[in-house]
C-alpha cells in the first residue's frame, strides 16, 4: 500500500514539473511588440480609459488618448509651453477679444475621409457646451452656441459675450469630431454620447483597433495623417497600445522585462533604482501640479489666521522635497512658475518655530493642547508620509494631528461643505490650461463646493479681482491683479502652499520623440511624434 | 425532493432581495456624491445637476429604490456613471474573465486540495502529513495582494517563465466571441497558440485565488477522512477483504467529500470576492476589477451589480450544493 502511494505521488510530482515546463517553454520574449516591418509602442499606466468621448470627460490617460484620436483648433507643445496652429492655420482676435475667427487648414481629413470644415469645428463646440460635460466649463459663460458661426467651409467665428483673454489657452482642449458620423448615432437626443464613448469619429494621428476600457486600448497609426509624421514615415510606428497596469510593482516589471516601452505614475523609491539601470532612461521634469494642505477657514482652530500662521511657519517643508528624493520644487506663490502672471511672493512662510510661536500667542489658543484633523486619499502613499511631517512638525507647538485615511469620494463629499470638511486635507490640483484664472480662481468664493476649495475661504478682495482679471485684455493691468491675488492669498494663509512635483517617466532607451510639455495632465504624453529606434 | 428544491428557491428569493436592500442602503448612505466625481473637478454645479438628473440621482431615494428593484427584474442594474453604460452590458463583458479565473482556481484547489487532504489523512502525523498541513496553514495566512506580486516578481521578472499581468499578449487578438471564457473560446475556435498564451496568463492569478480554497478543502477532508477511515464500516470492509486504495479512495472519500462539497460551495463565492484583490494585482479584467475602479470613483451602480451578481453566484453554488448533498446522503432525500 505504501509503495502504491509513493509511486502516485512520485508521478504528480513528474506531471507537476512537465506542466509547469510546458507552460513556461511559451514565456513571453521580452522585446518592444511588431506588427510586419513597424513597431508598437506599449504605454503602461494605471488609469483606466473608461470613455473616449473629447467632450464627456477628461483625465490625464483619457486625454492621451483623446489627443491620439482627434485634433483640435491649436496644441500645447514644448516647455515652456507654446500654443502651436494645428487644425487652424491662423487665428486672429478682435482688439476687445470678444470676436476670435480661426482659418482652418485645407488638407485636413476625419479618419473616413471627410474633410475637417468650418461645419464640423461649429458642431463640436455646440455638441461640448450643450451636453453640458466635461470640457463644457471652460467656455459655457462666454460662449452661447448660437455665436458659433462657420462663415465658409474654412473659416469659422467665435463671438464671446464678454472678453475673456483666457480663451485661447482653453482651445486645444476642444478635440474636433465628425458630425456626420456623430449624427448618424444619435439616441433620445444624446448628442451620439452613447456611440462617442466607445467609438471614435476624429482625424488624429491614430485609429482605435482595439478597445478595452479596463486593460487595453489598441491604436493603430494613420498612414496618411493629414499633418504627416514628424519621425519620418520609415520610423513612424504601426501603433501604440496603452495597458493599464494598476499595481506600480507590476509595471516596474513590464519595463525590465520589456513588455512596456514607457511606463509613467512610479513611486519615488522605485525611479531611483530603475533610472541608472542599463536600458532604461528616466525623463524628470520640473511639474505644474501642485500639492497644498488646505486648512479650512471657517470652523473649528483653522478659522484663526493666525493658527493657520502659525501651522504654516512650523511646517517642515524640507521635508516634502525629501519625500520625494529631492524631484520636487518648493512653491513660491500659489500660482507654478509657468503660469503666466506669476510673481514669487516674498515672505512665502518656511519652517521657523519662533515666528509660529508669535503666531499661535496672538491666536484664541497661545499654548496650543488642540487636535487637529488631517484627511489624505487612502492608498496614496505620499501624502500619508505628508502627514506623518505634519503630525511632527505641530508637535512643537503642542498641536496634535490625526491622520485619516479616506476613500477620495468620501473626502470629496465632505470637503463640498464647509461644516463637514475637514481642518486639513492633502490636496494636488493640475492646471489643465496656461492661463492664471485656472489657478487663481481656486480662491474665489465660488470655489467652495469644489475639491480644491475645501478651504472655503471667503475673501471678497480676492473674488474681486479674479472677476475683474478674467475679463481684463490688457495683458499688463491683468497680471498686476494677479500679483495681488497671489500677494492676497499668501496673507490669507487658507492652505500650507507645498510643492510641485516633478513628473516623471521612465523607458526604454530605444523610445525616441518624447517631449515634454508642463500643460499636459500628469502623466500624459503626446504619442503621435514618438517612435522606437532598433532593429 | 421537489419540495426541497422549491423551499430553497423561495429562501434564495428572499435573500437577493435582502441583498438588494443592504447593497442599496449601503452605497446611498456612503458620504459620497457620485455626479460631482462624474463631472470632474472643474465642473461647475449646473454641470454637476446635468448629470444627477441624467442618472436620476435627483429623485428621492425611496423613488431610486423602486426604479432599481423594478429595473432588476427586467434585467436592467442601471447606468454606469463612469463608463456611461449600462451595467448589465459591462458585466456581461467582464464576468465570463472572472468565471474564467474562479473555475480554474477551484479546480486547482480540488484537484489538489483533495488528494492531498487524503494523503494527509493516511500518512497521519508523518512527515508528509506535517509537511502538507504547514504548508495549508501558511497558503491561508498569505495575503493575497503580497503574494501575488512576489510571485509576478519571481516567475515573470527573475524566471521570466510566465506573463506579469493581463488575459492575453497585449498584441494579440482575442479568438472570437462565444462564452468570453477565452481558454473555451479558443478552443472552440481551434486557436492553439491563443489557448496557450490564454493559460500562461492565467496560471498565476488561478493560483494565488486557489490558494485559500485549496488550504480549507485539504484541511477540511483531511479530517473527515481520518474520522471516516476509524469508523466502524471501513474496518468492517477490511476485514472482509476489500482493498485498502478502494477503501481509502471509494468508501471511505464519498463519505468524507460531504462537509468538503459544503466548503466548496462556501469557498465559491468567498472566491468571487477575492477576486477584486486577485484581479487587481493581475489587471485580469474581470467583475472585481470593475467593482474596484467603480468604488473609486465612487460610482455605486457597477457595485451593487457585482455585488447582487455574487450574490446571485453563490446562492446557486450553494443550492447546488444542497442538491448534491441529497445525491450523496440518500437519508437527506428521504428527510426532505
Amino acid at each position: 500500500m505504501m509503495q502504491g502511494f509513493t509511486i502516485g505521488r512520485r508521478g504528480a510530482i513528474a506531471a507537476g514539473l512537465g506542466a509547469a515546463a510546458g507552460v513556461a517553454a511559451g514565456g513571453s520574449a521580452g522585446a518592444f511588440e511588431r506588427d510586419g516591418n513597424r513597431k508598437i509602442l506599449v504605454f503602461a499606466g494605471g488609469q483606466p480609459v473608461p470613455v473616449i468621448d473629447p467632450h464627456s470627460r477628461y483625465d490625464w490617460s483619457t486625454r492621451m488618448i483623446q489627443q491620439s484620436i482627434y485634433d483640435a483648433l491649436a496644441k500645447y507643445v514644448n516647455n515652456p509651453p507654446q500654443i502651436v496652429p494645428w487644425l487652424a492655420e491662423r487665428w486672429e482676435t478682435s482688439a476687445d477679444q470678444t470676436v476670435w475667427t480661426f482659418h482652418l487648414v485645407a488638407n485636413a481629413k476625419f479618419h473616413n475621409g471627410d474633410p475637417v470644415d468650418a461645419e464640423a469645428v461649429r458642431y463640436s463646440f455646440e455638441r461640448g457646451l450643450r451636453m453640458n460635460k466635461g470640457v463644457a466649463w471652460m467656455l459655457k459663460d462666454v460662449l452661447p452656441p448660437e455665436n458659433i458661426v462657420a462663415v465658409d467651409p474654412r473659416t469659422v467665428r467665435f463671438t464671446l459675450s464678454r472678453p475673456m483673454p483666457s480663451f485661447l489657452t482653453f482651445i486645444p482642449l476642444w478635440f474636433i469630431v465628425n458630425p456626420k458620423q456623430v449624427q448618424a448615432h444619435v439616441v433620445n437626443n444624446d448628442w451620439g454620447e452613447a456611440w462617442l464613448t466607445g467609438n471614435p469619429a476624429g482625424s488624429g494621428p491614430f485609429r482605435v483597433r482595439r478597445l478595452e476600457p479596463q486593460s487595453v486600448i489598441h491604436l493603430d497609426s494613420v498612414p496618411e495623417y493629414w499633418k504627416g509624421w514628424p519621425q519620418g514615415e520609415q520610423n513612424r510606428l504601426s501603433g501604440v497600445i496603452y495597458r493599464i497596469v494598476r499595481e506600480p510593482a507590476a509595471r516596474r516589471a513590464l519595463l525590465q522585462r520589456g513588455e512596456a516601452d514607457i511606463i509613467t505614475e512610479i513611486p519615488a523609491d522605485d525611479f531611483e533604482q530603475l533610472k541608472g539601470m542599463r536600458g532604461i532612461r528616466p525623463e524628470d521634469h520640473k511639474g505644474l501640479t501642485t500639492f497644498a494642505i488646505t486648512m479650512n477657514t471657517t470652523k473649528g482652530p483653522t478659522a484663526d489666521l493666525n493658527v493657520r500662521k502659525a501651522i504654516a511657519h512650523a511646517f517642515d517643508y524640507d521635508a516634502l522635497i525629501q519625500i520625494h528624493n529631492g524631484a520636487a520644487t518648493l512653491m513660491t506663490s500659489p500660482f507654478p512658475e509657468v503660469i503666466p502672471g506669476y510673481v514669487a511672493v516674498p515672505d512665502m512662510p518656511r519652517r521657523n518655530l519662533d515666528k509660529a510661536r508669535e503666531f499661535l500667542a496672538k491666536s484664541a489658543h497661545p499654548q496650543g493642547g488642540f487636535e487637529l484633523e488631517y484627511v489624505h486619499v487612502q492608498g496614496l502613499e505620499d501624502p500619508r508620509r505628508i502627514g506623518l511631517v505634519l503630525l511632527n512638525s505641530l508637535q512643537a507647538l503642542n498641536i496634535k494631528v490625526n491622520i485619516v485615511a479616506q476613500p477620495w469620494p468620501t473626502m470629496v463629499a465632505r470637503g463640498a461643505k464647509a461644516e463637514t470638511a475637514p481642518d486639513m486635507v492633502s490636496v494636488y490640483v493640475t492646471p489643465v490650461a496656461a492661463d492664471p484664472d485656472v489657478i487663481a480662481g481656486k480662491y474665489h468664493t465660488r470655489a467652495q463646493g469644489n475639491f480644491w476649495g475645501m478651504h472655503h475661504l471667503t475673501d471678497p478682495q480676492i473674488s474681486q479681482w479674479v472677476d475683474a482679471a478674467r475679463v481684463e485684455a490688457d495683458e499688463t493691468k491683468r497680471n498686476a491683479l494677479y500679483a495681488e491675488i497671489q500677494k492676497r492669498v499668501v496673507e490669507l494663509q487658507p492652505e500650507i502652499f507645498g510643492m510641485l512635483a516633478n513628473r516623471r517617466w521612465l523607458m526604454r532607451d530605444w523610445v525616441k520623440g518624447f517631449s515634454y510639455c508642463p500643460l499636459r495632465l500628469t502623466g500624459e504624453v503626446d504619442l503621435h511624434p514618438m517612435w522606437i529606434d532598433a532593429r | 425532493m421537489a419540495l426541497f428544491v422549491l423551499r430553497r428557491l423561495m429562501l434564495t428569493g428572499l435573500m437577493l432581495f435582502g441583498l438588494v436592500v443592504i447593497t442599496f442602503v449601503v452605497s446611498n448612505v456612503a458620504p459620497s456624491d457620485p455626479a460631482a466625481l462624474a463631472a470632474g473637478p472643474d465642473a461647475t454645479r449646473d454641470m454637476v445637476e446635468t448629470i444627477r438628473r441624467e442618472y436620476g440621482l435627483d429623485r428621492p431615494l425611496p423613488e431610486q429604490f423602486v426604479r432599481y428593484v423594478g429595473g432588476i427584474l427586467t434585467g436592467d442594474l442601471g447606468r454606469s456613471i463612469v463608463t456611461t453604460r449600462s451595467v448589465t452590458q459591462d458585466l456581461a463583458r467582464y464576468f465570463p474573465a472572472t468565471l474564467e479565473l474562479v473555475i480554474l482556481a477551484m479546480g486547482f484547489g480540488v484537484l489538489l486540495g483533495v488528494p492531498l487532504g487524503m494523503m494527509s489523512a493516511v500518512l497521519k502525523n508523518r512527515a508528509p502529513d506535517h509537511a502538507t498541513r504547514f504548508i495549508a496553514v501558511s497558503l491561508v495566512a498569505l495575503p493575497a495582494f503580497w503574494f501575488g506580486i512576489l510571485l509576478q516578481l519571481f516567475f515573470s521578472v527573475q524566471l521570466e517563465w510566465l506573463p506579469t499581468s493581463g488575459r492575453l499578449d497585449i498584441a494579440s487578438p482575442p479568438p472570437p466571441f462565444v462564452t468570453g471564457m477565452l481558454l473555451v473560446d479558443s478552443l472552440l475556435a481551434g486557436e492553439w497558440e491563443t489557448f496557450g498564451d490564454a493559460l500562461r496568463h492565467a496560471v498565476l492569478p488561478a493560483l494565488v485565488l486557489s490558494f485559500p480554497c485549496l488550504a480549507s478543502i485539504l484541511r477540511v477532508n483531511r479530517a473527515e477522512m481520518i474520522e471516516v477511515l476509524s469508523s466502524d464500516y471501513v474496518t468492517a470492509a477490511r476485514a472482509h477483504g476489500i482493498s485498502r486504495l478502494r477503501v481509502v479512495c471509494v468508501l471511505a472519500l464519498r463519505n468524507a467529500m460531504l462537509p468538503t462539497l459544503a466548503i466548496i460551495g462556501l469557498r465559491w463565492g468567498w472566491m468571487l470576492g477575492s477576486t477584486v484583490l486577485v484581479e487587481t494585482v493581475f489587471d485580469w479584467p474581470g467583475i472585481g476589477l470593475y467593482a474596484v475602479s467603480s468604488a473609486i470613483a465612487g460610482d455605486f451602480k457597477p457595485v451593487m451589480g457585482v455585488t447582487l451578481l455574487i450574490g446571485v453566484n453563490f446562492m446557486i453554488v450553494n443550492l447546488i450544493v444542497d442538491l448534491l448533498y441529497g445525491v450523496l446522503d440518500p437519508r437527506l432525500r428521504a428527510g426532505a
